[in-house]
């Protein structure tokens, strides 16, 4: 039923170059999640999310120090070794420092015919983002064109918002049948879909993701039964990891990541402007660590995700150095533990050592199933 | 004219004496905890081997390597930057990269033909990448660590491995043990990760060819290997690659002799 | 090797004054409720000159240069770290993040006493910890307000009206913000009068660091950390903007009169990023071979504020007034000084490490230098970020580089021995030996 997903997420690179052989359009590759793909999309451009390939490698060292985190040596690796080269253009939205070096070190090392920087606002907590980043998003959509050699008129946009839109609505639906006591599908399935989402031309993932919804309800898979946890965290595509996971005994029924539901979790709201929705959607997204300050918007909401899904404990991931994540993670831990969800923190490399962590899940997983008899014999 | 050169690595003291541009004498010995009582047994069996010679025949006696300060009765020292540097471009006049693996440090040296250093890099504060890190994983895997190296050329297949750090790296290999990995390819597989960390390192220096291998490790036929797969190029390994230091310090020595110094 | 030279070196005589004004700044804040004064903390590039406006009695204690004002003291140093560690923050965090949280957590002030909290938090965010450092303090101290600005809208050569005004409309939003938790009244004037004092101070301090030029230099690059040090902590007060202008004269008397830092200057080099900061000596190693560091795009461009000038080379951005600009309200203030700020040279690099490279090589030439010393400082991401691509332009351009490891607030990552073994390796590639004591 997924095996769609993952020939996807598996032959990724396959993939973009058959639509470019389709199509005759542009591939862009991007870092970062705050992308907002709607725009090159409604040029004709496929949008792809460049991720690592997680096997050791030894081309980075001369381009980033090694105290930034492995996603971003990872990435950058693809580039240096001619995994992207059909790109055509890559560009990254601000984020952190870690991902802004895989992308200017591929600038220079890995020319492409275009780069864009987008200025992201980081204040996503205040009013005053809102006008700015329409402001440069007008300005991307003009570089966008000069760079295609086509205006893109509002229809052509309005459409690509409403395929955009379509994939998160798909995406969420899917999710919902994660919520109940039996979940459709596990973990690891969801991952390759939503992975594959991100490197797919969205009209073909919309329709894969329509088939998917006929024959998901009522489905229950082997593993679906087991303990249901919830990852939280950075970038997190390490599909070995959560398989290990699920052959524990665990389900994993919800995830806070830019590689899930950060990705697609809200919806551009039309509001007369095409522009001011788009940016209204991205900075309202749930935010990266990075973005979330003053407040902690991600605490209470990925708070209410554990609840909304019924988890009994979380596995909070993150990249080795990344420090937004760091500087979130004990605020993190602390409000989980508060609401009654345990917590285990794992810090992930490019690969991860399997035996290892297999210990340490082991471990959490039995003090979770020994939490729960006790609160039986309470009952 | 007669020189020599002392280097003093973190496990290891080697002593090379240089007449007239020949090695006559060397010896080796390890370092232990009573530095000064090792280098003064080494130092004396090399002179012995030169044909019997005494400290007050050496012209000029450079001190090398991490432990250079302690020998107190060198007339100067000089880094194991170009002491390196300078052996193997003597040894092998085509090397234009030489890369030292010791016990505990990796480095990599670009030269020009007359073994002048263009540039450098060294590991950092990680065992994952030098010799030390070998021995973990052979007591790790139960085997001498002689065996270890040669293990890894029996090795039929490829198995990935995080070696970023030593303390990982052991419990992965007990990991791998327990699924029924053969040794052998876990030997090929720490190899390959302890090359990987010394490629990057290599690259960073922007390496030329041809490349040379000098230190202890560059008699461990695995490293060695899983070096040539990394680098993709031939790795030339002089004899008695762990003299190579020393023999440079000698020769240095020998030229600031000429300068007048 | 070059013939050894001597050149006559004497102190600097504007020395003690820098000293004095660090100290009375340091003891101004912790005793400014003594006499009824308002305290605010933040950053060291926070848009300081704003607060100015609450009254003549604002008091600032800026965060980086307080952290490393603690990791002087190693003994302290590790308390604060320490104390961090235990509630479960990661080490490779900011270093000077943690020395402030750790000072704050037990409650110790580095000049004695205890901790002086702040009324508020002014706060800009262009690196990934700016922000997310008081939004950790106020998880300590949640009844402290804060405020951060975004100033995170892309390099200088590419500033548009669109990005200004989100800076500007944001310092605006603050004003009020700041009315609102203080219960004082805006005063314009004095808004309009820190605003003339910032310009005037960074731009001073680049014309001292453009008299470094000069060979031999006048100032050594460790004596440079004491004197911008003044820059970080208030650069938008008038009585640093005065003594750069004394310094500025002093320094200008030095090169006419040929009077070195370091006495036997043979070769410069420049470093990069924060030093380690409890093992300053590493400088003074440099000088056993003749060799002195003639500053930094850290030193030069953190508080300095550069333009090319009409011969094509670098030299301080002339100031609004210098230009005949009259400032008249609040609104132009704030636009002066957002503008001002984001021509900051070490803001540009967070875009890309390319726009870096280019100004490290344009000092490489212009201070006539024969290497470079990077940092690759484990306790700041935010300045250490491309460096390994600042590495690959310079030895690209010509000029032999030399790294090491270390980190500016957290010495148990600073491996002295090693550091020392390999400046001597790199002075030897410099043909350059130890010259007799």
């Amino acid at each position: 039923m997924f095996e769609q997903f993952v020939e996807w997420e598996r032959n990724r690179h396959d993939y973009a170059r058959r639509w470019k052989e389709r199509t005759g359009g542009k591939v862009l590759g991007y870092f970062c999640t705050y992308v907002p793909e709607e725009i090159p999309y409604a040029a004709g451009v496929l949008p792809v999310r460049i991720l690592g390939s997680h096997e050791p490698q030894d081309v980075t060292e001369p381009h980033i120090f090694g105290m930034f985190c492995p996603f971003c040596r990872d990435c950058l690796a693809q580039g240096l070794k001619g995994r992207y080269d059909y790109l055509d253009g890559i560009m990254i939205a601000q984020s952190c420092l870690h991902i802004r070096q895989a992308f200017t070190s591929w600038q220079k090392h890995v020319p492409t015919s275009y780069s864009y920087y987008l200025p992201f606002p980081h204040g996503v907590q205040s009013k005053r983002a809102y006008p700015y980043l329409a402001g440069e998003l007008e300005a991307f959509q003009r570089s966008i064109e000069e760079w295609t050699g086509r205006t893109i008129s509002d229809q052509e946009l309005t459409q690509s918002i409403d395929t955009y839109n379509t994939s998160r609505r798909l995406l969420r639906e899917v999710y919902e049948l994660r919520r109940g006591p039996k979940p459709a599908l596990t973990g690891e399935e969801a991952m390759e879909m939503v992975i594959s989402n991100q490197m797919v031309d969205k009209a073909d993932h919309n329709r894969a993701l329509t088939e998917l919804l006929e024959k998901l309800p009522g489905r229950s898979p082997d593993s679906g039964d087991g303990i249901r946890l919830m990852i939280i965290g950075s970038e997190d595509d390490d599909i070995p990891f959560i398989r290990m996971v699920e052959s524990l005994g665990a389900t994993i029924v919800i995830d806070e990541h830019c590689t899930g539901t950060r990705y697609f979790w809200n919806q551009v709201e039309a509001n007369g402007n095409l522009h001011q929705a788009l940016a209204a959607r991205y900075i309202d997204r749930p935010a990266c660590p990075s973005k979330d300050w003053p407040v902690r918007t991600r605490i209470p909401h990925a708070l209410s995700l554990a609840k909304e899904y019924d988890v009994k404990g979380a596995i909070l991931i993150q990249q080795k150095f990344c420090d937004p994540h760091e500087l979130d993670i004990p605020a993190l831990k602390k409000a989980f533990e508060e609401a009654g969800i345990p917590t285990l923190f794992l810090e992930f490399d490019v690969t991860v050592p399997l035996g290892q962590f297999r210990i340490r899940v082991e471990a959490f997983l039995e003090m979770l199933s020994q939490a729960d008899m006790f609160d039986d014999d309470l009952f | 004219m007669i020189t020599a050169g002392i280097d003093i690595g973190a496990k290891t003291i080697k002593v090379v004496v240089v007449k007239d541009g020949e090695l006559v004498g060397k010896g080796i010995v390890l370092a232990g905890l009573d530095t000064k009582t090792a280098l003064d047994g080494v130092v004396k069996e090399a002179l012995e081997a030169a044909g019997g010679l005494s400290l007050d025949d050496i012209d000029f006696i450079l001190g090398t390597g991490a432990g250079r300060q302690e020998v107190s009765f060198a007339n100067d020292q000089v880094t194991e930057v170009s002491a390196d540097a300078k052996g193997a471009c003597t040894l092998i006049p085509s090397a234009r990269t030489v890369i030292d693996v010791g016990a505990e440090e990796g480095r990599a040296v670009r030269c020009r033909d007359d073994g002048k250093v263009e540039d450098f890099a060294v590991n950092e504060k990680c065992a994952a990448g030098a010799g030390t890190f070998t021995e973990a994983m052979a007591r790790a895997l139960e085997v001498d660590l002689e065996e270890l190296g040669a293990m890894a050329l029996r090795s039929t297949q490829a198995v990935p491995m995080n070696a970023q750090c030593t303390v990982f790296a052991e419990s992965e290999v007990v990991s791998l043990l327990h699924a029924k990995t053969p040794k052998e390819d876990i030997s090929r597989a720490v190899h390959d990760a302890m090359a990987s960390r010394i490629t990057s390192m290599v690259r960073k220096v922007g390496f030329q060819k041809d490349v040379v291998l000098v230190g202890g490790l560059a008699r461990n036929p695995g490293f060695v290997q899983s070096l040539k797969r990394g680098l993709e190029s031939d790795v030339l390994v002089p004899s008695d690659p762990e003299y190579v230091g020393a023999y440079g310090a000698a020769l240095i020595a020998a030229e600031r002799v000429q300068e007048g110094r | 090797m070059a013939a050894k030279t001597i050149y006559p070196t004497r102190p600097l005589a504007t020395w003690k004054k820098a000293k004095e004004l660090r100290n009375t700044y340091y003891k101004e804040y912790a005793t400014a409720h003594d006499r009824g004064a308002i305290r605010w903390a933040g950053g060291a590039w926070s848009l300081g000159a704003v607060p100015a406006g609450l009254g003549r009695d604002v008091c600032c204690l800026t965060s980086e240069p307080y952290g490393a004002s603690i990791a002087w003291d190693r003994d302290f140093s590790l308390q604060c770290l320490e104390a961090v560690e235990k509630r479960g923050y990661a080490r490779d965090l900011c270093s000077y993040m943690r020395n402030y949280w750790g000072s704050l957590l037990l409650d110790k002030y580095a000049f004695g006493g205890p901790f002086p909290k702040p009324d508020f938090i002014w706060q800009d965010h262009i690196c990934c910890s700016h922000a997310k450092w008081y939004q950790v303090v106020t998880d300590f101290e949640p009844e402290i307000p804060h405020f951060s600005i975004d100033v995170s809208v892309g390099p200088y050569h590419e500033l548009t009206e669109n990005r200004l005004e989100y800076l500007v409309a944001q310092m605006h939003d603050g004003i009020e913000w700041m009315e609102k938790v203080t219960g004082r009244t805006y005063d314009d004037e004095l808004l309009i009068e820190a605003v003339e004092n910032e310009c005037r101070s960074t731009s001073v301090w680049a014309e001292v660091c453009a008299l470094n030029k000069a060979v031999p230099a006048p100032l050594d690059e460790k004596s440079m950390y004491s004197l911008y040090a003044l820059g970080t902590l208030m650069k938008h007060d008038r009585r640093v903007a005065d003594y750069y202008e004394e310094l500025r004269d002093e320094v200008a008397d030095r090169v006419a009169n040929g009077i070195a830092a370091v006495g036997n200057e043979r070769c410069r080099v420049m470093s990069d990023t924060q030093p380690p900061w409890a093992f300053l000596e590493v400088f003074r190693y440099l000088e056993e071979f003749g060799c002195v560091s003639v500053g930094s795009l850290y030193t030069f461009g953190l508080i300095g504020m550069w333009e090319v000038g009409e011969d094509g080379t670098w030299g301080p951005r002339k100031t609004p007034m210098q230009k005949g600009i009259e400032i008249k309200d609040r609104d132009q203030a704030l636009r002066i000084l957002a503008e001002w700020n984001l021509s900051k040279p070490e803001w540009q690099h967070f875009y890309s490490p390319h726009l870096k490279s280019e100004m490290m090589i344009r000092i490489g030439r212009e201070w006539q230098l024969n290497g470079v010393m990077l940092h690759y400082n484990r306790g700041c991401e935010g300045l250490t970020v491309g460096i390994a691509e600042n590495r690959l332009a310079l030895l690209e351009a010509g000029f032999p580089v030399m790294t090491f490891e270390g980190n500016m607030g957290d010495e148990r990552e600073f491996d002295r021995a090693r550091t020392l073994a390999r400046i001597d390796a790199f002075m030897e590639t410099l043909n350059l030996r130890r010259l007799a004591s």
